[in-house]
């Protein structure tokens, strides 16, 4: 009897199922009915395709419902976005519970390569900068999309994901033409001013009377220098209030690191010509021949103790002491970033565009009353060593990481978040939100143009070629975790005046040599560094390119309207 | 076996040595203290290790030390020419201290971005999961850890999550202990809880007080040794080393099935 009652329920039950399963997919449809109307608007897509996209999330994660996932990524508006409404919108409607953990960069990649080192899965995924893609494609441990999308992760790629349409995949591919990232924000580091302050006439007048030019938007780091001088020396106060001609951060931080890593010898010249990040030498100095790291020290082919390094750091100390609020030394990334809101400051050389939504609040000093900015973003003024066809400043994109050792399944359903928030379906509207766009087919969208005169020039950046020449890290850094930390560590030894400029960035190289020598012999393979001999020091900057001989002269001035300004980027 | 018992045995040999040679001969005595002087100051100079009572990490059973990082510190010291000594003190006090002074450590601290100047690191230690907690009998469901902004959370003085979610501009409220917030949370003095998972569940289980499961595992942290940034390069790589070969070759995998929890 009892065994007849079981089988009598089993069948009942399997009868019930197709029904239930129905209502609970017609329940998955509506939630994300809901969303879609409610929060993922405006789209590029019609509310048609939008609910093509969830229907298709709905079914593919059938096999991972129930399942808890766990990714990482820093901490900016746009993944705060993500972990809050987007995360909680995934697991409404497909039953995948995301915990989304916001952390600093730099814990990012040390968790991610804690994951690596002890092979223990701590994250399922990642949003990982693509400074990285040096690192991952030599490393051996990072899964390359563009198989997995072939093959394990065929049935849960999104077929409209249209790749074609991140306008960042050249950072995010390696060497070898495989995909190793998935871009999820991008932002850029640009010159940012006070537009008011440069239109205001007695301003002109009074600049072209002291410096023999136009107050306009710097084209060099001269003028970028007098500019500072004459708003922190000669302005010195608006409306009884001090006032600043330059900002920057310089605390013995991870920060002050990214601070020159990211842009601060590109625009010096440091590299050679050639995108995206020069070739053979690149903004850090470190020369590569074929794919092979040789050396990052002059008289190994490399230029970052070379005299165009020395006057990229000297500029930034002479700048930080002369121009900048005192506080300036003290403080580290996120403190500096709210500085230009407070109205106090003319210009910064180069200011991440990931704090423009920060800087657009309305009421702030910065902004007019009818919603459109005081301040504007455009090309960051370059120093005497750089040329043509080089790279202009840095690009940060945040992008989706899997490692190989997450077991397949968590990686699938990981996957599966990863392309839900950067989906066409919701990404016009995580634009928006963080103004770190991804695809083209948002920024250019009307919604993108009705919104560009409030965001200061950041649309107009992104719909032009400039887009191109700023760029991330590349693929010369073969270890981005293991280096980027003597970046903060070296420079800070000089900016707090423990050793010279020449010293410290002779100590730096030699550091980074050692390191690369050591990754050579731990890992060898075809694109593991191999050191250059010791050269005379002549040697390598007595030849073409980077590492480039010392330039004594000093250039005039250059500024431009900033209409004129910003035509560089087309 | 604690670290300490381990390290003063290996003194005393040393000194011993010394003794012996002295006794024999002046001159050579002195030729060969001099030769000994550069390892015996090494050695004779243990690393001070800072740990606060965090159990089952860390805990002291009468005058024994015992716990996963107390198991852990001995092993990795034992792949080392290092000795060390291990004290409990108050975490913040122990940051303070390991900040000032040269020849000390602090574990497990969490190692973030704003901390990561201040000091020299060795890592991974601990990887920590942290939870929120609510009243057994007061459910609140959290999808997210922005779910969880309404409500005022409890966590403890110099504590990395309760840092975290006060600087993400959580309402945090923080007691001098981890473990006298169990019962801050069982008088409704707060919403949620946040602690390691590990330690929430071996708090409970010694006041006897059960929360039950988390109701979101919002964090995850890896946990490190912080020593004072004067740390000599050669004792940090020799730590490093020891360090990724226990995870290499199943130590720390094994060490924490003996807790009862998977890597």
């Amino acid at each position: 009897m009892a065994a007849f009652s079981m089988r009598f329920m089993v069948i009942l039950l399997l009868t019930m199922l197709p029904d239930v399963l129905a209502q609970a997919s017609a329940l998955q449809k509506k939630t994300a009915q809901k969303w879609t109307a409610q929060e993922f608007q405006p789209s590029t897509l019609n509310l048609s395709e939008q609910m093509q996209e969830m229907s298709w999330f709905i079914e593919a994660s059938k096999p991972y419902q129930g399942m808890q996932i766990r990714v990482v990524s820093e901490r900016i508006a746009t993944h705060w976005y993500e972990a809050s409404v987007l995360a909680k919108a995934f697991f409404e409607i497909t039953g995948i519970h995301v915990v989304h953990e916001l952390t600093g960069e730099d814990d990012v990649i040390k968790k991610l390569s804690a994951q690596i080192l002890t092979g223990q899965n701590i994250y399922d995924a990642y949003i990982n900068d693509s400074d990285l893609i040096g690192t991952h494609f030599r490393s051996g441990a990072v899964v390359a999309l563009s198989d997995f999308i072939k093959a394990e992760g065929a049935d849960v790629t999104l077929p409209s994901l249209d790749l074609q349409d991140f306008i960042g995949l050249k950072f995010t591919t390696g060497p070898d033409g495989k995909l190793y990232q998935l871009p999820d924000q991008q932002f850029a580091n640009l010159y940012w001013y006070r537009h008011d302050w440069f239109n205001r006439a007695d301003f002109k007048s009074a600049f072209k009377s002291l410096y023999g030019y136009e107050l306009g938007v710097p084209q060099n780091w001269q003028a970028y220098e007098d500019i500072a001088a004459f708003f922190s020396e000669d302005i010195k106060e608006i409306d009884g209030q001090r006032i600043y001609g330059h900002m920057d951060y310089a605390k013995t931080d991870p920060s002050l690191g990214w601070r020159m890593s990211d842009a601060w010898f590109s625009m010096a010249g440091v590299g050679d010509r050639g995108l995206p990040n020069g070739l053979p030498v690149d903004e850090w100095g470190i020369r590569v021949e074929q794919c092979r790291p040789v050396g990052a020290s002059v008289r190994r082919g490399g230029a970052l103790n070379s005299p165009a390094a020395v006057y990229a750091v000297d500029k930034f100390k002479h700048w930080l002491t002369q121009y900048a609020p005192e506080q300036a030394s003290e403080l580290n990334f996120t403190q500096a970033g709210q500085w230009p809101g407070k109205g106090i400051i003319a210009q910064q050389i180069f200011w991440y565009t990931a704090f423009v939504a920060d800087l657009t609040k309305p009421g702030l000093a910065v902004m007019n009353s009818d919603g459109t900015p005081k301040w504007r973003v455009a090309p960051s003024p370059v120093g005497k060593y750089w040329q043509g066809g080089m790279k202009s400043g840095y690009q940060d994109a945040g992008a989706w990481t899997l490692l190989k050792n997450t077991p397949l399944k968590r990686r699938q359903a990981a996957w599966l978040y990863a392309q839900f928030v950067v989906s066409k379906t919701v990404s016009l509207k995580k634009t928006l939100v963080g103004l770190t766009p991804i695809r083209l087919s948002d920024i250019e969208s009307d919604v993108m143009t009705e919104r560009a005169p409030y965001l200061g020039g950041l649309v107009e950046f992104y719909r032009s070629y400039g887009r191109e020449v700023w760029t991330p890290t590349g693929t010369n850094v073969p270890d981005y975790p293991g280096l980027a930390d003597y970046w903060w560590q070296y420079i800070s030894q000089i900016i707090e005046g423990k050793v010279s400029t020449q010293t410290g960035l002779n100590n730096f190289a030699a550091a980074v040599d050692r390191h690369l020598a050591r990754l050579g012999e731990s890992a060898p393979g075809r694109c593991a560094p191999m050191l250059n001999p010791l050269s005379e020091k002549g040697f390598w900057l007595n030849r073409s390119g980077s590492p480039k001989p010392a330039i004594n002269e000093h250039p005039a001035g250059k500024t431009l309207p900033y209409l004129e300004a910003v035509d560089v980027w087309k | 076996m604690s670290g300490n018992s381990k390290n003063s045995d290996h003194v005393n040999l040393l000194s011993n040595q010394i003794n012996i040679r002295l006794t024999s001969s002046c001159k050579a005595a002195v030729c060969i203290f001099l030769l000994l002087l550069p390892v015996f100051t090494l050695r004779a100079e243990p690393i001070n290790i800072l740990t606060y009572e965090e159990s089952p990490y860390a805990l002291m059973v009468g005058k024994t030390q015992k716990g996963l990082l107390v198991d852990m510190l001995a092993e990795l010291f034992s792949r080392t020419s290092l000795q060390y000594k291990l004290r409990f003190i108050p975490l913040k006090r122990a940051i303070i201290t390991v900040e000032r002074k040269s020849g000390y450590c602090v574990l497990p601290i969490v190692r973030s971005q704003e901390r990561e100047a201040n000091f020299q690191w060795i890592s991974p230690m601990l990887v920590s999961r942290y939870g929120l907690y609510s009243q057994e009998k007061r459910s609140i469901p959290l999808v997210t850890l922005n779910d969880a902004r309404p409500y005022k959370i409890g966590s403890f003085l110099g504590s990395g999550i309760g840092e975290y979610l006060t600087d993400l501009g959580f309402d945090v409220q923080l007691t001098s202990l981890s473990a006298l917030n169990l019962q801050k949370l069982k008088r409704g003095r707060f919403e949620l809880w946040a602690e390691d998972l590990i330690s929430a569940r071996e708090m409970m289980r010694k006041q006897g007080i059960k929360f039950g499961r988390p109701e979101l595992v919002f964090y995850t942290s890896i946990r490190a040794m912080a020593c004072h940034r004067t740390m000599p390069v050669e004792q940090l790589k020799e730590l490093h080393s020891a360090l990724l070969s226990m995870y290499q070759d199943g130590f720390m995998k094994a060490l924490y099935l003996e807790y009862g929890v998977e890597m």
